[in-house]
């Protein structure tokens, strides 16, 4: 509707002056058109984006007491998350977290998106079937795989690993598998996700290349490192900046499963923030803490963009 | 359409963008104003918060006491019952939008937490009605790190042991009448096969061992304390930490041996929290469970009444100590309705306001154990498990330590202890001694010490 309204009433306004540039509230209009579109996402980002981000800013610089007021406090609260032995073992169990997720996701789902590859109507039932933990709700998948994770004999995987002669596994219970058994139940959520990504890149591989590389006597394996692998080079770029964005933003699966524990072997960024901000009311520090992760990931980000515009 | 009617048209849109622009910045400005100095106004409504799961018995009970409020003194109130374990991030979304609750009923030890924030108000122990009748612990537990009181105490409970009874005559065991007793019992329960259904899936000690909520130096503080420890201590005008002192690491290195050499804890334990070891008890695969007596009806109902003992924890080398709490009603800051508050908070440690909050009708109790001396709990209730309780509370209830802030040093001193049961091969001396400087240097953020 505005588009029609703001052409048609640059028409009159033009034809009085036809070879001089138009007048200025012309010009002010054509200038505002778009920002006129962008008004209704600009405010909302603006009140529920940017004012809560500059606050975090300003509070991380803070001892936040609402009914107090807040009193500036410089860079404490800075010197103090940096501090914390907590702050650092949280960052690397992110960073191991992610990475492992990542990994074990991206592996997983290639796997499965070769083995389902296809048109036959069976396999998209299969596909949907395999596609389920991704629809779930992330409290019931914990939920489930707590019980799943259950640490003595009577425990489901537990009577698996009985089967084979192996167990009991404290699972996460035990700060030696906690984050291990964490990035298990991430693969198994991830890898469907992942796989559908796979189908639709594997989609647009050209299928000649694949009869031209058998002509040529290349096995099956050749054929995906040769073929396959470069074919799919933007869905692996896609995946890995969606995972890596995932991965170090990772909360509801940790604090559902163990909270951090034990013995703070599962401590991830956000749990660590939460916990400072909302149960031990240090919102400030917590600020801190939120601000430097966003400064890690700024920097990865612009870091990661200069090094591709100097690979092109 | 004209060029006249045109021109103005696009002039309109342009205000129109400068009103919603305007109006957003004086909302912003609006945000940041503060909201002290309320009006006050004696017929406002109260908004009163309880920690309590919507829905639940205990929220009717709630439900009960401010409706019995609201017709004894005409205020209207409206009670919102809010979840049991993210109560005090509801509270702090409240804080930060500056509008909070006009009454909160919560947890003893929340008041540091409360007061430091300025979220309450202070409190006349002689100016609220009826304070003669209510006890002096419980009193205490409404005291600051000032010595000044912040809210009018409403409930007050003391831990005990359930024991299955039918297990321990199964393995043939006494009850136990030392922590020593106590363990051998829990080995017996772990290994005897109480249930007799042949398969090796009891625990003999229920253990809430996560760091959630601190949960873990709640469970464990009766045990310290009787065995002559605590988490800090009193010395000269302020606290210093007494984790780290000798009596302190070898109650630590009990608990530590319970999870490791004797292994009588669930499984699980050091990731459980109050609601999973709820259902381990009364799902019969655990024989013992330090808990409040808020849990006796569920469990009558879930395990059945004869199935279980309620006993006073043992003494220790301190001798007899039990973790008391409870409950007061804290008056918020900023209400509109400051009298109101103060007759809502008598009217709740009131005999009347005691009594609905027994929940002997419907069994949703939010009051464990009357503050208020003119009321006889166990008698009210019929249940003389209920007095094993009350002289828990009366002769070896301990208050937590009375600090700026309790809540932080619980949940410090939890991260340490779930450390040590964590990792069995942890030397408890040096442990503590790296929780001891944790402690220390809270304290000393915190101004109290010593």
């Amino acid at each position: 509707m505005t588009v029609t309204e703001a052409r048609t009433s640059r028409g009159p306004a033009t034809k009085g002056a036809p070879r001089t540039a138009p007048p200025v509230r012309t010009r002010l209009r054509r200038a505002a058109t778009p920002w006129l579109f962008l008004a209704p996402a600009l405010l909302l980002f603006l009140y529920f984006k940017f004012i809560p981000m500059a606050e975090a800013v300003r509070m991380s610089f803070q001892e936040v007491r609402p009914f107090l007021g807040n009193t500036y406090v410089g860079g404490a609260n800075y010197s103090e998350i940096a501090g914390k032995s907590d702050f650092g073992a949280a960052v690397w169990h992110t960073v191991v977290l992610a990475v492992a997720t990542t990994a074990g996701s991206i592996v997983l789902g290639m796997v499965l998106a070769l083995l389902l590859e296809g048109q036959t109507r069976s396999l998209w039932f299969i596909r949907s079937a395999i596609f389920l933990p991704v629809v779930t709700a992330m409290a019931v998948v914990a939920e489930v795989w707590r019980v799943m994770y259950y640490p003595a004999e009577g425990g489901a995987l537990n009577s698996v690993l009985s089967v084979i002669g192996l167990g009991p596994s404290e699972f996460l219970n035990s700060p030696d598998s906690s984050l291990a058994s964490i990035a298990f139940v991430g693969v198994w959520r991830g890898a469907p996700y992942d796989m559908m990504i796979f189908l639709a890149g594997l989609a647009g591989v050209d299928r000649v290349l694949y009869e031209a590389s058998a002509v040529d006597g290349a096995s099956r394996f050749r054929r995906i490192w040769h073929v396959t692998l470069p074919g799919l080079r933007p869905v692996f770029a896609i995946l890995l900046t969606l995972a890596a964005i995932r991965g170090l933003r990772i909360f509801t699966e940790v604090f559902l499963l163990t909270n951090g524990g034990p013995d703070g072997s599962t401590e991830v960024l956000l749990t660590l923030t939460y916990k400072l901000g909302l149960e031990r009311n240090e919102l400030g520090v917590a600020a801190a803490g939120t601000v430097l992760l966003f400064a890690i990931l700024l920097v990865l980000t612009v870091a990661s963009r200069v090094r591709r515009r100097g690979v092109r | 359409m004209s060029k006249q009617l045109r021109k103005p048209e696009g002039g309109r849109r342009f205000g129109a963008i400068a009103a919603v622009l305007a109006v957003a910045a004086a909302t912003v400005t609006g945000c940041s104003s503060g909201g002290s100095g309320q009006q006050q106004d004696d017929s406002a409504p109260l908004e009163v918060w309880i920690r309590q799961d919507a829905g639940s018995p205990a929220a009717e009970s709630a439900e009960a006491l401010t409706k019995a409020f609201s017709e004894e003194s005409g205020i209207e109130a409206k009670l919102v019952a809010v979840g049991v374990t993210d109560f005090e991030t509801k509270l702090q979304q409240r804080t930060a939008q500056k509008d909070l609750p006009d009454i909160v009923i919560n947890d003893t030890g929340q008041l540091g937490n409360l007061v430091t924030q300025g979220l309450v108000r202070e409190v006349d122990r002689e100016g609220v009605a009826g304070s003669g009748d209510l006890a002096d612990r419980a009193w205490e537990a409404a005291q600051g790190y000032d010595g000044k009181y912040y809210g009018v105490p409403f409930n007050s409970q003391a831990f005990a042991l359930l024991i299955r009874k039918d297990w321990r005559d199964e393995v043939g065991a006494d009850v136990p009448t030392s922590w020593d007793e106590l363990t051998e019992l829990a080995v017996k329960f772990t290994d005897d096969d109480p249930d007799g259904n042949g398969k090796d899936d009891t625990a003999g000690m229920v253990v809430p061992g996560t760091t959630t909520r601190g949960y873990l130096t709640w469970w464990f503080s009766t045990m310290l304390w009787s065995e002559g420890g605590g988490f800090v201590k009193k010395t000269g005008a302020g606290y210093a930490p007494a984790i780290s002192d000798d009596a302190s690491v070898k109650a630590v290195e009990k608990l530590q041996a319970m999870f490791c050499d004797s292994k009588v804890v669930q499984p699980g334990a050091t990731t459980a929290d109050s609601s999973t070891t709820h259902t381990v008890f009364e799902s019969g695969k655990g024989g013992i469970y330090l808990t409040g007596p808020y849990m006796l009806p569920r469990f009558d109902g879930s395990l059945g009444k004869d199935k279980y003992e309620v006993v006073a924890a043992p003494p220790g080398a301190g001798g007899e100590a039990a973790l008391a709490e409870g409950e007061n009603v804290y008056m918020m800051a900023g209400s509109a309705n400051e009298q109101g508050q103060q007759r809502f908070a008598e009217f709740a440690a009131s005999p009347a306001g005691q009594k609905i909050g027994l929940g002997v009708d419907n069994g949703g109790i939010i009051v464990r154990l009357p503050v208020n001396t003119k009321v006889d709990g166990a008698a009210e209730r019929e249940d003389p498990r209920w007095d094993v309780f009350q002289k828990v509370y009366d002769t070896a209830g301990r208050n937590a330590p009375a600090l700026p802030n309790w809540s932080n040093v619980r949940q410090i001193s939890s991260e340490g202890l779930n450390g040590v049961v964590s990792d069995c091969s942890r030397d408890v001396g040096r442990a503590m001694d790296e929780l001891a400087g944790e402690i220390d240097a809270e304290l000393e953020k915190q101004g109290a010490k010593g």
